[in-house]
This record gives C-alpha cells, sequence and structure tokens, in this order.
C-alpha cells in the first residue's frame, strides 16, 4: 500500500480546510488536503448570502464589534461561547480585508470601498457579499490562492476512511483513491477535519449531495465527542420542491413572506424583525402557517419579490432568480417564488475550543461546519458560516503551526490493514442490506423525527430506528464488485458516518429536555436556563451514545428574553 | 419585397461568387436588395481583437444607415458580419461601460446614440421566414435530384444562440430546408456546426488548415459530394484553400464547398458559371450532369 | 403533481465491458432536475451508475455532461424539457477528456490548463502587510466577476475545437481566468500575465462555443478578444503573435483608410510575398483570380470611419 508523509492532513477542501491549509503552507510545513470532490465542488461553493463583518471605518457608524457579539449571541438562544463569538467578530474585519488582498472580488461601493448589507438578525447591516454567490468566489480565492505554494498536495476525489491512532497521538489518516481503490496511508502529526456538514441524512436539505458528516463519522468512531449533535438549523426558503436554497439575501433585499390568503405572516411571530427574524423562529413560523392550512397545495408558501422589479432581482439576486427560474419555473419578477423550509446547517460538530483543538486526541483539530467551537450556539445568524469558517480557519491554522513546531510526526507507522478490509467487507460481502434502503429510511426518519418540530415520542422513536439502522448497516453490501471508480463502496461507506453521526444526534435531542433555538421540544416549549445552559458532549461507545456537559463561557450578555 | 442588404468586404472580394448567386436568386424570388449607403467593413472577428469599442462603433454605423434608409432589418450572406453586428448591438445594450466609449465616438463622427432600431439578418433566415421553403419551391426548374449535400451550419451563424435568436446552436435545421428545397439530398454530419477554421489562419494556419479539413472529411464521411454553407469566409476556407488542405494533408480528393444561394442558384437554371462558381465545382457538377 | 414515465438512455463505460448504451424508465414530474433523475436511478434500478455530482444548484460545476448531445450540467437540465416527442434522454460523457466509468471523466487536463495561467491575485506587498486597502470600482468588481464566474465544471474546453487540435491552446476557461487577473486593478502583475495569455489568445478560433456552452455566462471568448485588445501593449513576441500582429494591424489600417478590407491586400501582409503566391496560383486555378481584382468602392465619407477610430476614450 502506497504511503506517505506530511506534518499535516487536512481532510476537506472547502473553505475553512484551504483558509488552514493556506496558513499552515505559508510557515514552511508540509500540506496535504483530502477531499472526495476537486476542492471547488466542496459545499462552501453554495454559501450564496455573504460574509458579516465589521469593518472600522467601513461600517455603519453606530456598529461596533460588541453589538455584533451580542447579535450571534442572542441569536444562538445564549448557547453560544461568548469568547468564541467575541473573537469572530473581531476578527471579522481583517479576514474580510486578508480576502480581499487575496483576490475575492467582493462588491463595491461607489467610492471603491467594500459594499454591504443587512441580514437576518442583525442590529446593523454587515453583510459582505459577492453578487449572490459569496461563498463560490470566497472558495474559489482561497483554492487559488493555494496553487501558489509547492508545499500544499492535493489529494483531490480521495475518500477518507478512518483516522490512524498511535496511543493518543494522531498519526495521519487512510484514504481510498476514488478511481482506482487503491488505498493510502497518509501519515501526519496532526490532522484538521474541515469536512462540512450532514444535509444528506435528511428528506429535505439545502446542502450538496456530498453532505454526509464524513468527518463527524470518523471522529466519532476514533473517539472524539462531537458537541450539541441536536442543534440542525432548517433554512426557511429552500425552493420548492428541489429544495434548493434561495438565499435570505432575497429577504435582506425586500423580499416577503406570505401564506395563502396573501399575508405577511411574519407579523405575527416577529412584530420587529418580521420576515428577518433569526431562521429558526422564521422556519417554525412557517411550519405552523402551512400545518394550520394556511399554505399552498403541496405544502409551501409564497416568497415574494415582484415589487422590488425586475431589473434589481436581477442585479441583486441573480442565483435566486435563476434557481426559481430554472428550478421551479417561476419568473421571480412576477410570480412568488414557493419556498419551505428544509435542513441547511449542522451547529453541532467536533468539540474544539476557541484555538480549533480538540482535547481528546492529541494532534486532532477541527474547524468549519464540521466543528462546533460553539459561535452559532442553537441557532446559527446568517452570514455567519462564511465568517466561522475563515475565521476559525486561520485561527485553527495558526494553532496547528504552534503544534507543528513543537511536536514531532510520531515514529511508527500504525496498522492500518483493520481499517481497509472493513471498507473492502462491504465489496467482498455477496448479500446483506443495501445503501440505498438504509439512506432513505435515515432521511425518513431524521426529517419526520428529529426536525423543526420535536418531542419524546418522535426523538425515542428515532433512537430506536437508528440503533436498528446501524445493526442492519453491519451486513451492508455493495452489487457493483468493480474497483472502477465504484461510487457505490462510496455511497455505502457514507452510509455509514451519517448512521454514526444520526445516532448521537437524536440522541442528544432525546436527552435535551427544553427548547433552545433550533432545538424545538413541543413537550418543554420554553428554554430551562437552570438545568440547560450547558453543552451536550457526545461519545460513540460501540451501541451506545455516552453524554456528558461542558458549561457555557460566558463574558458580558446575561440570557434575556429572545424577541425580534 | 425590399430588403436593406449588407454585402460584407468578402462577398465584394474575392468571394464574389456569394454576392453574384445572392443577387440572382433574389432577383427571381422578388426581394429587392438595397445595399446599405456607404457602408463600411464591419471588423467581424478581427477589429474586436483589436478594440471592442471601435469595433462596436463600426457595426453601430452600419445599422444607423440602415435606420436612415427606413429599414427595420438589415440581411446580409455573410456569418461572420451576422455575428458582428448582432454581438456588438448586443454588448452596447448590455455593457455600460463599452457603451458610453462607444456614444463617444459616435459623437466625435456627428453620429446619434443606437437606439437598438435594426435587426441584423442573415438571408437565409430571410429566405425561410419571409419567402417561404414553398415559396422557394415553386422557384425551382432543375430539381438538384439525387444529389447528396453535406449541409454545414459552421459557428458564427449559430452562435451565441441566445444572441443570434434564429434557431438551436446544437440541433440547427435552415441550411437542410434550404437543400431540401432545391431537390438535393440534405446530408447531416457530426462536424455540421464546428469552427471551419478561417479566424486562425491570421495567426495560426497550420491548426486553421485542420479543422477545415475536419469539417470537410466529416462531410464526406457521411457521404456527402458537395458541401453547403452559409457564409462568405467559410466560402474562403473551404472552397479555394481546399488546394492547399490538399498539399498539407496529402489528400487526393476534394468536397467541392458552394455557398447556400450558388446551390439555390443551381436549382432555379442558372449554370455554374453563372453563379460564379469555381472550376473545381463545376467540373464535379458537369460530372454530375449538371452545367 | 403531474407525472411523466421517461426513458433515460445512459452510455455507460468501463474498463471491463468498454462502452455500451443502457436504458431506465422512471417518473419525473415538471421540476426533476437530471441530477435526480441520476441519484434516483442508482438508488432504485442500478446502483453501479457512477456520474459526478454535488451542489445540484449549479455552482459546483461537477455534473458536467452531453445530455443529448449538448454540453450541459445534469442540474440546471429539467428532465422533461429535455426529452424528445417518444420521452427519451440521451446521456453520456463529455467529449475530449478520457473516460473513467460511465458519466465521468478524467479532466486533469482541464485543471493543468487552469493552473498554467497563475490563477491568483498577486496584490501589493503593502497591501499584504495591512499597510494599505485596496479600492476597486464597481464597474471594475463587475467585470471581473464576470469572468471569475467560472465554476471549473469544464465543458467549454470538452466543447473547443481549438484544444483539440492544438496543445498550445490554454483553452476557453483558463484564458477568461486569466483575464480576470488582467483586468483587476488590484493585480500587480500584468506584463508576466500577458507572457502566458497573449501568444495563446491567437490560438483561439472565436467560434462562440464555449459562449454557447457556458452555464454560467461566463463568455470566455469575450475575455479572449479582451485580451488580444492588449497585444499593442504586449512587448513579446512569438510566430503566432508576429503574424496576428502584421494581420490585425492590415485589418486596422485597412480599415481606416478606406473603411474596407481587400483580402488580397491582407493576404500579402499577413503571409508575405511567397505564401501570398501560392494562393494566387490556387485562386488562379480555380478560376477566381479575377475576384482578386475586385475593387469595391471606398467608404465615401471617411471622416466617420476616422472619428470613430480615434484613441481609446
Amino acid at each position: 500500500m502506497e504511503k506517505k508523509e506530511y506534518d499535516a492532513v487536512i481532510l476537506g477542501g472547502g473553505l475553512a480546510g484551504l483558509m488552514a491549509a493556506n496558513i499552515v503552507a505559508a510557515a514552511g510545513f508540509s500540506v496535504a488536503v483530502v477531499s472526495k470532490v476537486f476542492p471547488t465542488r466542496s459545499h462552501s461553493a453554495a454559501a450564496e448570502g455573504g460574509i458579516a463583518a465589521y469593518m472600522m471605518g467601513n461600517s455603519d457608524p453606530n456598529d461596533d464589534p460588541d453589538f455584533m457579539s451580542y447579535d450571534e449571541v442572542k441569536g444562538g438562544d445564549y448557547l453560544v461561547d461568548q469568547d468564541a463569538a467575541e473573537l469572530l467578530s473581531k476578527k471579522s474585519g481583517e479576514i474580510v480585508s486578508l480576502l480581499d488582498a487575496w483576490g475575492a472580488p467582493f462588491n463595491r461601493q461607489p467610492d471603491g470601498r467594500i459594499a454591504l448589507r443587512y441580514f437576518g438578525g442583525q442590529t446593523y447591516p454587515r453583510t459582505r457579499f459577492i453578487a449572490d454567490k459569496t461563498g463560490m468566489a470566497l472558495l474559489h480565492t482561497l483554492f487559488e490562492h493555494s496553487t501558489g505554494f509547492k508545499n500544499i498536495e492535493y489529494y483531490n476525489e480521495y475518500y477518507v476512511l478512518d483516522i490512524v491512532k498511535e496511543g493518543n497521538n494522531v498519526n495521519g489518516l487512510v484514504a481510498m483513491e476514488m478511481k482506482t481503490l487503491n488505498p493510502i496511508y497518509l501519515k501526519s502529526r496532526a490532522l484538521l477535519i474541515a469536512s462540512g456538514g450532514i444535509g444528506m441524512m435528511y428528506k429535505h436539505t439545502t446542502n450538496s449531495y456530498i453532505n454526509t458528516g464524513d468527518g463527524q463519522g470518523i471522529a466519532l468512531r476514533s473517539g472524539v465527542a462531537l458537541k450539541d449533535p441536536e442543534f440542525v438549523q432548517f433554512h426557511p426558503t429552500g425552493l420548492y420542491p428541489s429544495d434548493i436554497l434561495i438565499s435570505e439575501a432575497a429577504r435582506a433585499e425586500g423580499a416577503i413572506l406570505k401564506n395563502n390568503k396573501g399575508e405577511r405572516f411574519m407579523a405575527k411571530y416577529a412584530p420587529h424583525k418580521f420576515d428577518l427574524a433569526p431562521r429558526d423562529i422564521v422556519s417554525r413560523s412557517m411550519t405552523i402557517e402551512i400545518r394550520e392550512g394556511r399554505g399552498f397545495e403541496g405544502g409551501y408558501l409564497g416568497l415574494d419579490l415582484r415589487h422590488l422589479g425586475k431589473k434589481y432581482i436581477i442585479e441583486r439576486l441573480a442565483l435566486a432568480y435563476d434557481a426559481a427560474k430554472n428550478f421551479s419555473g417561476v419568473d421571480a419578477s412576477e410570480e412568488m417564488i414557493p419556498v419551505r423550509p428544509a435542513q441547511h446547517y449542522f451547529m453541532g460538530g467536533i468539540d474544539v475550543d476557541t484555538t480549533g483543538t480538540n482535547h481528546d486526541l492529541n494532534g486532532i483539530f477541527s474547524a468549519g461546519e464540521s466543528a462546533c467551537v460553539s459561535v452559532h450556539g442553537a441557532n446559527r445568524l446568517g452570514s455567519n458560516s462564511l465568517l466561522e469558517t475563515v475565521v476559525y480557519g486561520r485561527e485553527t491554522g495558526n494553532t496547528m503551526v504552534e503544534f507543528l513546531k513543537t511536536h514531532k510526526n510520531v515514529e511508527t507507522n500504525s496498522n492500518v490493514e483493520p481499517i481497509i478490509d472493513a471498507a473492502y467487507a462491504y465489496i467482498k460481502r455477496e448479500t446483506g442490506e443495501h445503501f440505498g434502503v438504509l439512506t432513505e429510511e435515515l432521511r425518513d426518519i431524521m426529517w419526520d423525527n428529529v426536525g423543526i418540530f420535536r418531542d419524546n415520542d418522535k426523538l425515542a422513536e428515532a433512537v430506536s430506528k437508528i440503533k436498528d439502522l446501524r445493526v442492519r448497516a453491519r451486513s451492508m453490501y455493495v452489487t457493483d464488485k468493480t474497483s472502477n471508480y465504484n461510487t457505490e463502496l462510496f455511497n455505502a461507506l457514507e452510509t455509514r458516518n451519517m448512521l454514526d453521526v444520526a445516532y448521537t444526534m437524536a440522541t442528544a435531542a432525546l436527552n435535551r429536555k427544553e427548547t433552545r433555538g433550533a432545538h424545538f421540544r413541543d413537550d418543554f416549549p420554553e428554554r430551562d436556563d437552570k438545568n440547560w445552559m450547558k453543552h451536550t458532549i457526545t461519545y460513540l461507545a460501540g451501541d451506545e451514545v455516552k453524554i456528558s456537559y461542558k458549561p457555557v463561557t460566558y463574558t458580558r450578555w446575561k440570557p434575556e428574553v429572545r424577541v425580534y | 419585397m425590399k430588403v436593406a442588404y449588407y454585402p460584407g468586404c468578402a462577398s465584394h472580394g474575392i468571394a464574389k461568387d456569394v454576392d453574384i448567386a445572392t443577387q440572382l436568386i433574389a432577383k427571381d424570388l422578388d426581394l429587392e436588395l438595397m445595399e446599405v449607403d456607404d457602408w463600411n467593413c464591419c471588423g467581424g472577428g478581427f477589429m474586436d481583437d483589436k478594440n471592442e469599442a471601435v469595433h462596436a462603433s463600426l457595426n453601430l454605423r452600419n445599422l444607423e444607415k440602415v435606420e436612415k434608409m427606413g429599414y427595420d432589418k438589415m440581411a446580409t450572406p455573410c456569418s461572420v458580419c451576422l455575428n458582428s453586428h448582432k454581438v456588438a448591438a448586443d454588448k452596447y445594450e448590455n455593457d455600460p461601460v463599452l457603451k458610453e466609449d462607444v456614444d463617444q465616438r459616435l459623437k466625435d463622427a456627428n453620429m446619434e446614440e443606437y437606439d437598438n432600431g435594426v435587426e441584423s439578418e442573415h438571408f437565409i433566415w430571410v429566405l425561410i421566414r419571409d419567402v417561404g421553403i414553398e415559396n422557394i419551391r415553386k422557384h425551382v426548374k432543375r430539381p438538384l435530384t439525387g444529389i447528396k449535400i453535406g449541409t454545414y451550419y459552421g459557428c458564427q451563424l449559430l452562435r451565441p444562440s441566445n444572441v443570434m435568436g434564429f434557431e438551436s446552436a446544437f440541433n440547427p435545421h435552415s441550411v437542410m430546408d434550404l437543400v431540401a428545397a432545391t431537390g438535393a439530398t440534405p446530408v447531416a454530419f457530426p462536424m455540421k456546426t464546428a469552427c471551419c477554421g478561417f479566424p486562425l489562419m491570421g495567426s495560426n494556419p497550420p491548426v486553421a488548415l485542420k479543422m477545415a479539413n475536419n469539417i470537410l472529411s466529416s462531410a464526406r464521411n457521411e457521404g456527402s459530394e458537395m458541401l453547403v454553407h452559409p457564409c462568405s469566409l467559410c466560402h474562403l476556407q473551404l472552397d479555394v484553400t481546399q488546394d492547399k488542405i490538399q498539399r498539407q494533408f496529402k489528400q487526393d480528393w476534394r468536397l467541392p464547398a458552394l455557398y447556400i444561394t450558388q446551390l439555390i442558384g443551381l436549382s432555379f437554371g442558372y449554370t455554374p458559371k453563372q453563379l460564379g462558381m469555381s472550376k473545381g465545382s463545376i467540373e464535379y457538377l458537369r460530372s454530375r450532369g449538371i452545367s | 403533481m403531474e407525472e411523466k414515465e421517461i426513458t433515460v438512455n445512459i452510455k455507460k463505460y468501463n474498463d471491463k465491458d468498454g462502452a455500451f448504451w443502457k436504458s431506465y424508465k422512471l417518473k419525473a414530474d415538471k421540476y426533476t432536475q437530471m441530477t435526480e433523475v441520476l441519484r434516483r436511478i442508482k438508488s432504485e434500478q442500478d446502483p453501479s451508475l457512477a456520474y459526478r455530482a454535488s451542489c445540484h444548484m449549479a455552482v459546483c460545476g461537477s455534473c458536467s455532461m452531453k445530455i443529448n448531445g449538448i454540453p450541459s450540467l445534469a442540474c440546471r437540465t429539467i428532465a422533461l424539457q429535455a426529452v424528445d416527442e417518444k420521452n427519451e434522454i440521451n446521456v453520456e460523457s463529455m467529449d475530449y477528456y478520457p473516460g473513467v466509468r460511465d458519466l465521468i471523466t478524467d479532466i486533469d487536463v482541464f485543471y493543468d490548463k487552469m493552473y498554467k495561467v497563475m490563477p491568483r491575485l498577486i496584490a501589493d506587498e503593502s497591501v499584504l502587510m495591512g499597510e494599505n486597502e485596496q479600492r476597486m470600482t464597481p464597474e471594475n468588481q463587475t467585470e471581473v466577476w464576470k469572468f471569475q464566474e467560472c465554476i471549473y465544471c469544464g465543458l467549454c474546453v470538452s466543447a473547443c475545437p481549438s484544444v483539440k487540435e492544438d496543445e498550445q491552446f490554454l483553452g476557453p476557461a483558463a484564458h477568461a481566468k486569466g483575464f480576470r487577473f488582467i483586468d483587476d486593478v488590484r493585480d500587480t502583475k500584468k506584463s508576466e500575465r500577458l507572457d502566458l495569455l497573449m501568444d495563446s489568445a491567437y490560438r483561439c478560433t472565436s467560434c462562440y462555443m464555449c459562449y454557447e456552452v457556458c452555464p454560467q455566462d461566463v463568455q470566455p471568448v469575450i475575455a479572449i478578444k479582451k485580451t488580444k485588445n492588449y497585444l499593442d501593449q504586449y512587448k513579446g513576441n512569438t510566430p503566432i503573435t508576429i503574424m496576428a500582429r502584421k494581420h490585425d494591424d492590415t485589418v486596422e489600417n485597412l480599415i481606416e483608410t478606406t473603411g474596407k478590407i481587400k483580402e488580397s491586400t491582407l493576404f500579402l501582409k499577413t503571409f508575405g510575398f511567397g505564401e501570398a503566391m501560392r494562393d494566387a496560383i490556387d485562386m488562379l486555378k480555380s478560376g477566381k483570380f479575377k475576384y482578386a481584382f475586385e475593387k469595391d468602392s471606398n467608404v465615401k465619407n471617411m471622416n466617420e470611419i476616422k472619428n470613430m477610430m480615434g484613441e481609446k476614450k
């Protein structure tokens, strides 16, 4: 088997991974970036609306970073670690300047400075944007910047199998070249997991097909904890019926949600912020409207852009306009866009501190959606995911540089054969369960039972069903026996990861007996700060999810009632 | 019916036969071709490489002349001239920075801002839409029955389709419909919409000739005896230039290439000579009993 | 929602069996994207079907393939809009790139071309040190963004006739990428970039195929033409650019002095006496030599032409 050695291996070629890769490589260390897709295909590309930033001298004169942190803390329903939020706000301006220096073509004001606009949950406008393809433009910027480094090697279309450990130290990972199914052992003392989200385990998701929780899955199997996995964001405006994201930018630019009576129903649920209330609130309100019969046939609501005028829509919301036109056959300048909530973001993730370090395993780091720092708490605000990927991508990159300076690669090679055998077992097995059946069942369970509205019965059922699916997955097999870009095998491996992650999510959701942010319990509809102002920490131990807690870090904001 | 007519430099130069044939069949079809007053070269394919604003200005000047003549359409037999005028008008409408530059140039030349009042069209669009295939068929005195004609479209007539607008860029049938009207058998071939390579003749002739040869070979492989195309510059590339291609690729065959109105003219009863054809084409047609 | 049964014919390929067509029947409604069609075929009928797909919203550039012979993104293609009168759709992998498995091709050659154009902004040192901020007009941003919108899908290169015949041509996407940096006021490497791009630009045949197939409306051919606009500022010389310079200067000169092009003069000035004579002999043989002396009238109002062609405003 092929073996290569690097200082650092980075799993994931999205924004967080590439930012860290650029930082680590600039310090002179060798980096391997491993991704199951070419980096520009990463899900970061799908982020539309923008990146929030307080920029000194180029922000609302009344704004300051503290307002921004406050918005994050309140938006996240006080589960946010406030030191993490403050760091995020403080570094937001300089990170946007850095992206600008690396070539990101931000939209401009007439005087040539970077333009800005409002997004949901913001006290003052802070969102910087590149048309409505901000994520794509930033991803390309970071990827293209990285092509200037000779010490970054890309393993594109390599699928990660598992983390390699030696005692309590990271000793690299094992991946498989997708084209040939040849395994490769990439040895390193530092491993960054920046593999993005988990959306494909939900029936309705705005996420890419590739978002299957691979990083979280391999972390759990290596004894690394997930923090707050019960917190999943549902975006209010998934396009009906394809669930393609219609960016929050649409509402930021003035679009209005309407029910089948033509009412601006958000006035009822968020009398101050209306349609720009945080996403958990808007998604729940929409679900109530639909549930109570005020949706359109098929179960959707209308997003009305018509009053903005065709020219403005095409100029500022090109992607939303095109998406509605191409994927729902609706001309948004003449008709309302049909929308419904869909899974969008995973607030939970690999448990790391504000330096991006995980403390379960020596040498393991995480950043971006796969990590939980936590800056988003119980609900993420729009424009903060891109910000998190680059700010914490850089913080973590810097942490890794320090780590690499003071640590040496583990001398011995670990025995990685069991990892490879486990993957090949799916091909060798002639009968058993097929990944397609298991995945579809999982997607239904997660959507129906671990969705926007939750309760004890639904969650208990979910836990038991997923437990059963995990047992069945042990006899998973693939019909395609070739080693020639066998995508069926990778789908099976993805299913294994999704099941492991889903199991912790459902268990943690059942465990948290309160409502907070995106975690809404019909049976416990109030926030319970006395008992639940704490992070859930979950470990996967065989068939069992072990739950413990960590305190939330406070700096200056006391919990208050969350109204918008 | 009167039609504003932009012949283009090539058809008034070494592709004169394009103009000759077009004028002949237009007369038969009661199309009065009104040559654009004091027209200038559109610079198609080259001037925009030098300077986009100059290129656009040159094209808009022609369109303004057409407007002054009282027409809202301008027909040209040349796909490159067509593409040039259409793309220039499109850029002028959609690129405010370019428009500013162009407007200044028009002003310097004592001309007005262009109000997009004239549509550029290919002569074959006029034939199909205004004259009509049935009507053309009525004028056929000598059906070209049994002759297999490779129907070639090339690039500039079709692309970009959102600007050109007449037919699908991938499944066009205008040339095929016209060929069928003459009684000949149209032959579709894989490379019917590929580029003939002419634009590369001014910078990279070996590759240009290779592309031309690809077209000819593809048509021949599908059984074509001759090739018909809709463009003055394809005509330069595929007709006389075949001698060069033969030399470069050491080929012992030729595929005579006609401009579309030359083929229509043949079916209307004109002789190959009257239609200004090259010797190779004349000889081949004679061998097929047509003179 | 109303559904229709469709037949999807897919050209499959693997190392062992080579290429073969296989048909699948399934139901689709008026919103069903081809990516969803493929996903359902894979999960319900043929798990071995291999294709790439990620974002299903036309920003990741994964699902490039030929649908009914047209280079397309599967996600941008709605099944019921693509079917023919028999409700069939043909799907195959992109041209040009070596096949790997079914709809998956190896597009490394595409990436290699992208890497060749130094696809990254090199800002001024003072900006990188944080001492200076960069400004950029909204107009400049708009143009840069237009050419930056490329999603690396590879469709333009798969359909480009010049790329197939000329290894030294960088291809449409790389040119759009390269020009995006030439055009960016924040970049400091304009002359290096012209060195990388100018020769290749004149290997483009301006056939607008890239413009046609680009799912992002990047219009790479326009980027190539805009690059050629810098020929006067370009200091280098290659056989290609020397010839192009002669040719284009002659065109410009002819238009400036007569308002029209005389192909015979153009041939003579571009190819030189020897080659032009060979052309003349070909013309003689063809009986078309007489056309070389066709003398069209010059434009009468040459003042209009001259004033329009004046310096760049």
